[in-house]
């Protein structure tokens, strides 16, 4: 009795911890078929002409606000193109049910995910190459549609295309509170130097006039967008090829010590919200929003949405956010952060590849463009003689069911954008330009992370910190 | 065979749970052992590879940097695990007024209720360094604002002393529902003998708590490596990598990286690890001697 009571606690401590490698590697029952699904492409190619024209989706943004909504996109879509859907866009976690859906055997006809994700999708050979397609598609080609060289952003190494934009993906740059800057009579800062007279000012001069000392300079999420500040030192966020084709990290390179030294004055001074390391970018935002913070470092689109928000609370508002172009360099460049497009990308074990594709080059197409904008007609707007008119509903999506803008020259935003925006995208494509993220971006950063924020809160020299963390690259093997 | 026939309707009742712990437990983890040995394509062939996912996990440095932030925030979250709650319910035990007594046991079980999203969220507006509580009083008292969630040098302290903070109340009640059931007639006695209120504290109520103790120390042994939403929710760039844990790496390379195959080796290494700390612990606390 006594050795099975010992053997059933035995058997228990062993399901406890066989629960928790459930819950670890639960999510992949299909793991050992294989190669049966790689003929599905194969069986495609071949029916290709006799292809149903139906579609199976999985997006992360595009698509109805709401489950209900949703559905409505899939008739919408189905009307505007015949193409039957079937739309999976998960309310949170996508890159979770992404992998859970795949692995389990799920098969897609298309999927929305990130240039980042695209990479990995094709290291591991699991996505249609597009090229010939792309390059023999009358609409996709048309520079008009999209530009000739935005085709570099998604191109590997040997020029193979494996995804074609759902968007047009903007940057990330410094925005000022202009109407601080007007109050304060002060002028756009170029420089270095003029951002921390600016920022300095903010932070002292009580720049929302309640007669408290309530206010920074500058806010972030973390190191999430510096770019705007290494651009003085003409540094790029994250990876470089340098010219002997060794990879490396220029913020981890001494041109990157003064621009630590001068981070870590506007966080001694009481310039940079201290809270920055725990930020997330809501909290950045609202922190804007609310007349604390004189500066943020975030997306050109969010220009317009910060206007757009305040006025909406208040038409008579001062407030006005705008995009700036960063610090200029010696040389008076600036440098600014391109973001990973998101892209459509057409598995191997697609069943209607030739509908995809299809469906792909009626995305760019002023209906597609509208529909991924506006919304589903009579739902979210509503049409009378070619005037377009948005719903409450409409109003409340934002003009966004993923595609807030786009590079198709030939479709006008119906409402056209939000104030600000067009300055701020104008600043993106001057001055912007896509960084490199190789696939241990994730180690890499947490090492760039640990030294950068020492020495910007001044717990170690920023020389020293430099020198630690490319040491540290080094030893890892994340530089060359 | 005999005894199964004879008890038919009792494995019968049983069936249900065996069913749902083979389908929802061994199925995805002998799946999971199975995907640990391959070069694990979403789609397509995913040839066997033998212990090459393994070995790529054993020599990367970033895993023995998490492993050793795992045991060291897992030991810390163990200890104050064990002693506050113990200390929680004697001292409850002593309280005289009811009301007291359910107040505080309500308020320090409260935190238990809510996930780590909410009472990480809250703890890093409270160690803010402008305007948290806890820094404005330190200011108060004429001290400098510290970067508690900032900083590595209080990152790791943190993790463990606001993990002790919320499991506090559970481990309480587990010790307080052991007090009630000890026989009052050892407490009689010890009266008797002359034995004042700490005496009886520590040798009556402490040994009767012996059984709960270990039962306290196995649960938190088996909590130890799988640490991950706290980190998770209150992990930053500045701390991370101080309080990274190793599942926060199987989330990094599965979920981030798609890298299934080392993620999942790296989830079994933590089995295996869990197993035999398990395994150790019950021997050395003598689990099954009542």
């Amino acid at each position: 009795m006594v050795s099975l009571v010992k053997r059933i606690k035995i058997m228990s401590a062993i399901m406890a911890v066989s629960l928790f490698g459930g819950l670890l590697a639960g999510c992949s029952p299909n793991a050992g078929s294989s190669s049966t699904q790689e003929g599905g492409n194969a069986a495609s190619q071949a029916a290709s002409n006799a292809e149903e024209r139906t579609l199976k989706i999985m997006t992360g943004v595009i698509g109805g606000k709401t489950p209900e909504e949703n559905t409505q996109f899939e008739q919408e879509i189905e009307r505007l193109t015949g193409i039957k859907v079937t739309m999976n866009k998960p309310a949170a976690d996508y890159d979770q049910k992404l992998l859970a859906a795949i692995a389990s055997g799920e098969k897609f006809d298309l999927l929305q995910i990130s240039k980042e994700k695209m990479s990995t999708f094709i290291d591991q050979g699991i996505l249609t190459p597009l090229t010939d397609q792309v390059n023999g598609s009358k609409v996709l080609s048309d520079p008009n549609v999209i530009p000739a060289k935005e085709w570099e952003q998604v191109k590997t190494k040997d020029g193979e295309i494996y995804g074609v934009f759902t968007k047009y993906q903007g940057g990330t740059m410094p925005i000022v509170r202009k109407d601080w800057l007007d109050k304060l009579n002060l002028p756009e800062p170029e420089t270095l130097d003029d951002y921390y007279t600016v920022l300095k000012a903010f932070t002292e001069q009580d720049p929302d006039g309640n007669g408290k000392k309530d206010t920074y300079g500058l806010s972030t999420a973390g190191m999430y967008e510096l770019q705007g500040f290494f651009s003085a030192a003409g540094l790029k966020q994250r990876y470089v090829e340098t010219a002997d084709g060794k990879l490396d990290v220029p913020y981890s390179t001494d041109a990157a010590i003064p621009v630590y030294e001068w981070l870590n004055k506007l966080f001694e001074e009481g310039i940079l919200d201290p809270n920055f390391t725990t930020n997330d970018t809501g909290k950045m935002r609202d922190l804007f929003l609310a007349d604390r913070v004189g500066m943020i470092t975030y997306w050109d689109a969010w220009v317009g949405m910060l206007n757009n928000t305040r006025h909406e609370q208040d038409p008579n508002t001062e407030f006005e956010a705008k995009g700036l172009p960063g610090a200029a360099d010696a040389n008076g460049n600036h440098m600014l952060r391109r973001g990973d497009p998101d892209v459509w990308v057409i598995p191997v074990n697609a069943e209607h590849p030739k509908t995809a594709f299809e469906f792909i080059e009626w995305w760019h197409s002023e209906e597609g463009i509208t529909l991924g904008s506006l919304g589903i007609k009579d739902v979210d707007y509503t049409v009378d003689n070619g005037k377009f008119t948005l719903t409450q509903t409409g109003k409340e999506h934002a003009s966004d069911h993923g595609v807030p803008f786009w590079y198709n020259r030939n479709v006008e935003a119906p409402f056209g954008k939000l104030p600000g925006v067009q300055e701020a995208q104008d600043l993106v494509d001057q001055y912007a330009a896509l960084e490199m993220t190789p696939s241990h971006w994730a180690d890499a950063e947490k090492i760039i992370n640990e030294h950068s924020f020492k020495a910007i809160m001044g717990e170690m020299p920023a020389a020293d910190a430099v020198k630690k963390m490319r040491e540290a690259l080094k030893a890892g093997g994340y530089i060359d | 065979m005999k005894a199964v026939f004879k008890y038919k309707t009792l494995y019968f009742m049983m069936l249900p749970i065996l069913a749902y712990f083979l389908i929802f437990s061994f199925y995805p983890l002998a799946r999971g052992l199975a995907i640990s040995f391959q070069d694990y394509r979403l789609i397509g062939d995913r040839p066997f590879i033998g212990f090459d996912n393994y070995l790529r996990v054993l020599k990367d440095p970033v895993f023995w940097e998490v492993f050793q932030n795992t045991i060291v925030i897992g030991a810390g979250g163990f200890i104050i695990n064990f002693f506050l709650p113990l200390i929680l319910a004697l001292s409850l035990n002593e309280v005289a007024s009811a009301w007291f007594k359910k107040m505080t046991q309500m308020i320090v079980y409260l935190p238990h209720l809510f996930s780590w999203v909410v009472v990480g969220g809250m703890w890093i507006l409270l160690l803010s360094p402008d305007t948290g509580i806890v820094n404005q009083i330190i200011q108060l008292f004429g001290g400098q604002s510290v970067g508690f969630l900032s900083s590595d040098r209080y990152a790791r302290t943190v993790m463990i002393l606001t993990s002790g903070w919320k499991e506090m109340g559970y481990t309480c009640i587990m010790y307080l529902a052991a007090i009630v059931n000890i026989n009052p007639s050892l407490y009689e006695a010890a009266s008797m003998d002359g034995a004042s209120r700490w005496q009886k504290v520590r040798y009556v109520t402490v040994p009767m708590l012996r059984s709960t103790m270990k039962v306290v120390i196995m649960l938190n042994v088996l909590g130890i490596l799988r640490l991950f939403d706290q980190i998770f929710v209150m992990s930053n760039g500045a701390i991370a990598k101080k309080v990274d844990v190793i599942m926060m790496y199987t989330y990094q390379k599965g979920i981030l990286e798609f890298s299934v195959g080392p993620a999942t080796a790296a989830g079994f290494l933590v089995i295996l690890a869990t197993f035999t700390l398990t395994y150790v612990t019950r021997a050395v606390i003598r689990y099954d001697e009542g």
